[in-house]
């Protein structure tokens, strides 16, 4: 059952905040034709399958991937659309792992493509019509719609951020300096990655902390851009990798675990969850892909860490909850330098989703860059050998977790 | 199933407003339809021409570079095939209108379709493989409205 | 390719406005599939939902059907499709061996939602959108008008299916009370309300309100859960070139695609002489036909010469098909479940005798854009 499955390229297109010189399936191209040229000996039409997804209210296009057929060099060829909310990237990702696990005949060679083109939409409204249906009853009833999206949802996903930072800052006692930092090393490792959208080499705290708040404890300096942008990852069998390239990356855990539905519950009828940095989906989704890996201790046996975080402190929360450090314990990880390049233990050296977020593809581009750093491609590279990675993802509205576990030894225990 | 069940229906209009980055190939052929010109490209390979223009070609997977490769294409096509229908859809609803004949064309030198509205014909005389020709707006503006229609040659 | 089976369904009763809430339909319809098998909620460890954005009217619109869907604190995904694709999703959750019970559900409440507009925001927005021209409404006449015209089949055998369909769906309890239709003539499909000349109203499969759901096991566990379970033996799914002007629409190359791969999975080499009943997602009653024929069920052109009522040489559609209702995103999940039940005897009254193998196909995007099918075996 499920055979072992290989990454053997990913690639980018160029991030920015208006893409305006392409189309969806022209931007899709470009990161197809980045993953392609690191796998010369691998052709288009060698693909046997393909995952798309994105996120669809960004771009007023329900189901894009139909248009974009031959962008993607997908003319009659096997396709399926996924789509996650936040973490579509990186559900995209996982779907390429089970597309080439499963192990139907003639589908080995699998091309996952996440993306999105904010640019062309209104994000805060495809960002808020995640609430709709629930709080118009309420709109019926003399409450105007502005009015309910604050109170309500906290304004979408930067208010599902702000109570995750203030519940987590209760616990831990940080300071606004210990988010800035973590914004500032971010920025700093964008400058080194060609593809990233905000690229600040020379940002320093006090920067971060001199911009207005958005909503506390979170400010303006402190918060991820809207970036236009595409991810596409080559999944296939353990034999063919090793033709493909020097250094499979093999896909050894993935789980993609789904807490309750948010603050607001259905209907906007509450929600039991009190406190949103419990975050059961992110504990939950670390065991069982962690346990399909055959890892136990994380902290040591994990080499570099690509983790969701458009806001600072959701990096501090991940990096812990995910089993990479102690509770409380991860900004002084930041302050001592562990996270840093040539630390220990480095997170988001490509800047992670704080400095590029083109939102369906950025929970791809974690497990994307997570699989060069082992493969030694990575556009700001750490200087340590690199044997073990993750990648993860959170959306939906604050309940998906993805999260991809690889190494360049195949796991083959726990089957 | 008890008698008194109140379902509440809410109604509400939400304004989103999108706009689409076209792309550089789409970019060109407006800008031909702006000088009421049909302007394609042709694969290297296949030779497939196609209207509108596009990046790639699909039967080939190859990327049609965008310096060169342009075609000049006439007003004139053939219809390879017409539906006739009186639901008018657009962003906002779909409705019942007059009918309209919406027709498939082929553009000579192509080797697809685009579909617009056939006018100033009777539907008994609507037939594929008739020959049509473009009915330019007589403002253009670069965008897909500047084509009114086909009429028979 | 290795056996999954199918050991457990339910499906709500379609209504073209039902009056009840979403969340309850799939409450009932996963609750029912997990009655359906004996199973509890805890025994789920994947769950794959199929809903479309668009068609809710809300981003991410699956996250606040987590609970319902039975995926709380479950390792679940979503396929942005046909509910006939995310069975495949399931399929392949179920063969990587790291889930034991995959729950796939699917649906949609096509009451609350004009569905000819939200289909227009699967057009090239650079293009074709801002004319509306190109929408399904057209995309069907200008198939139907392909079909005919390259074989000479008359509307008259187009109809014949509508009028096929219809009666069937009357002797299933669960299908659209308004496509319920034992009386209907060939002559009332005709004579019915012009939908895009040449298709008429009641060839369409009209959108409605409905909710599928089912489950998936590997061999060795599907066998302890019940002792009729559904082996899927093949799957096959493709995808055409969108633009209308690039295709032939009187065919569908990815449904010939879609069928050789899972033929091939299946080791079937004649499918008209090895199937014995096919449920087939047709949106309008001419794609019941082109699909026949690119499954290889009858030569091209000649679809219409099937005897495919449910007591003729090779059913199709016994349970009235999409055109007995057509919940969008459910439909082909639908399908699949109607397979099943004919395998395992459970089809009441438009039960065909003797089912060893089955076909089931989904759809999606305009004229059928692309197409999954699946064998299934097993059963009673």
């Amino acid at each position: 059952m499920g055979r072992q499955v290989a990454i053997v390229s990913a690639g980018f297109s160029e991030h920015a905040s208006k893409r305006s010189d392409v189309n969806m399936g022209e931007l899709v191209s470009e990161a197809i034709e980045d993953c392609l040229k690191k796998v010369p000996s691998l052709e288009i039409n060698d693909i046997d399958a393909y995952v798309n997804g994105n996120m669809p209210a960004f771009e007023g296009s329900n189901i894009p991937e139909l248009w974009m057929t031959d962008w993607m060099g997908a003319r009659n060829k096997p396709l399926i659309r996924i789509t996650t909310g936040g973490t579509t990237g990186g559900s995209v990702a996982i779907a390429g792992y089970y597309t080439v696990t499963a192990g139907l005949p003639g589908v080995e060679t699998v091309l996952a493509i996440a993306f999105e083109q904010q640019s062309q939409g209104d994000t805060s409204v495809g960002l808020a019509s995640v609430a709709y249906g629930e709080i118009s009853i309420l709109n019926s009833m003399g409450a105007t719609y502005d009015h309910l999206t604050r109170l309500l949802s906290g304004g979408a996903a930067i208010g599902a951020a702000a109570y995750q930072a203030t519940t987590y800052m209760n616990k831990t006692n940080i300071t606004e300096e210990d988010l800035a930092r973590v914004v500032v090393q971010n920025r700093h490792n964008a400058a080194k990655t060609w593809w990233a959208h905000l690229k600040m080499p020379d940002l320093t705290i006090e920067q971060v902390l001199d911009t207005p708040y958005i909503q506390y404890p979170l400010r303006y300096g402190m918060v991820c851009p809207a970036s236009d942008g595409a991810c596409a990852m080559l999944f296939t069998t353990e034999e063919k990798a090793k033709d493909l390239c020097d250094i499979p990356v093999y896909v050894n855990g993935v789980a993609s675990v789904a807490n309750e539905s948010a603050i607001l519950g259905y209907d906007g009828s509450g929600s039991a969850q009190i406190d949103p940095s419990m975050q059961l989906g992110a504990i939950r989704s670390s065991e069982l892909a962690y346990s399909q890996a055959g890892i136990s201790f994380p902290r040591k046996e994990i080499d570099y860490v690509e983790v969701y975080s458009p806001f600072p402190n959701q990096e501090l929360m991940w990096v812990e909850k995910l089993g990479l450090f102690e509770e409380a314990t991860a900004p002084e990880m930041y302050k001592t330098g562990v996270t840093a390049v040539n630390g220990e233990l480095p997170v988001n050296c490509s800047g992670g989703v704080n400095s590029t977020n083109a939102i369906g593809a950025s929970a791809m581009e974690r497990p994307a860059e997570a699989a060069l750093q082992i493969m030694g491609k990575a556009s700001n590279q750490v200087p340590k050998t690199v044997h073990a990675s993750i990648g993860s993802g959170w959306g939906g509205s604050l309940n998906l977790i993805t999260l991809m576990v690889m190494a360049d030894e195949p796991q083959r225990k726990w089957r | 199933m008890s008698e008194e069940k109140v379902i509440v229906a809410n109604k509400g209009l939400v304004r989103a407003e999108f706009n689409f980055w076209v792309g550089r190939y789409m970019d060109k052929f407006y800008d031909g339809l702006e000088n009421k010109k049909i302007v394609g490209n042709k694969c290297p390979k296949c030779g497939d021409v196609f209207v509108p223009p596009r990046k790639i070609c699909g039967k080939c997977n190859v990327v049609i570079p965008f310096d060169n490769n342009w075609v000049d294409l006439p007003d004139i096509g053939t219809l390879v095939n017409y539906t006739i229908t009186s639901y008018k859809v657009n962003d906002r609803s779909d409705r019942k209108a007059k009918p309209q004949i919406i027709g498939m064309v082929r553009i000579d030198g192509s080797n697809t379709g685009i579909i617009y509205r056939i006018l100033d014909i009777d539907s008994s005389e609507v037939k594929t493989g008739i020959k049509v020709k473009i009915e330019w707006n007589d403002q253009t503006k670069g965008d897909p409205s500047d084509i009114k229609g086909f009429v028979k040659v | 390719m290795e056996k999954v089976g199918i050991v457990g369904y339910n499906q709500v009763k379609l209504y073209s406005d039902a009056n009840y809430g979403r969340y309850e339909m799939i409450f009932e319809a996963v609750r029912g599939a997990i009655d359906n098998a004996g199973l509890k909620k805890k025994d789920i460890t994947t769950v794959i939902s199929c809903t479309n954005d668009y068609y809710d009217g809300r981003t991410i619109s699956n996250c606040f059907t987590v609970e319902v869907g039975g995926g709380y604190l479950a390792d679940e995904s979503k396929v942005e499709m046909d509910g006939a694709h995310g069975v495949l999703y399931g399929l392949m959750r179920i063969l990587s061996g790291n889930h034991k019970l995959a729950v796939v559900w699917g649906g949609s409440m096509a009451s609350c939602f004009p569905y000819h507009t939200a289909r227009l925001y699967e057009t090239d927005p650079t293009w074709e959108r801002p004319n509306a021209y190109v929408n399904d409404i057209t995309a069907a006449g200008f198939q139907m008008r392909a079909y005919m015209e390259k074989y000479g089949v008359s509307a008259e055998d187009i109809a014949k299916i509508a009028v096929k369909n219809r009666k069937n769906a009357s002797k299933n309890p669960l299908a659209l009370e308004e496509a319920q239709n034992s009386n209907i003539t060939v002559k009332d499909v005709l004579e019915s309300d012009i939908y895009a000349a040449p298709v008429t109203e009641l060839m369409v499969a009209q959108p409605c309100d409905g909710v599928a759901a089912l489950l998936l096991a590997p061999e060795k566990h599907a066998l302890k859960i019940t002792d009729k379970p559904v082996w899927i033996t093949g799957v096959g799914w493709n995808q055409d070139p969108y633009y209308l002007g690039d295709r032939d629409l009187s065919g569908s190359k990815s449904m010939e695609l879609a069928g050789k791969m899972a033929f091939n999975a299946a080791g079937i080499k004649n499918p008209k002489d090895e199937i014995q009943v096919a449920e087939l997602f047709e949106a309008y009653a001419h794609e019941e036909l082109i699909f026949s024929e690119a499954l290889g069920l009858a030569e091209k052109g000649k679809g219409a010469d099937l005897s495919s009522e449910i007591d003729g040489k090779l059913p199709i559609n016994p349970s009235g098909g999409a055109i007995g209702g057509n919940p969008p995103c459910a439909t082909g999940l639908i399908r699949i479940i109607e397979a099943v039940k004919q395998l395992r005897g459970e089809a009441g009254k438009y039960q065909v005798k003797d089912v060893k193998k089955a076909v089931a196909s989904g759809q999606i995007g305009m004229c059928a854009q692309n197409n999954i099918l699946y064998v299934l075996e097993g059963g009673a």
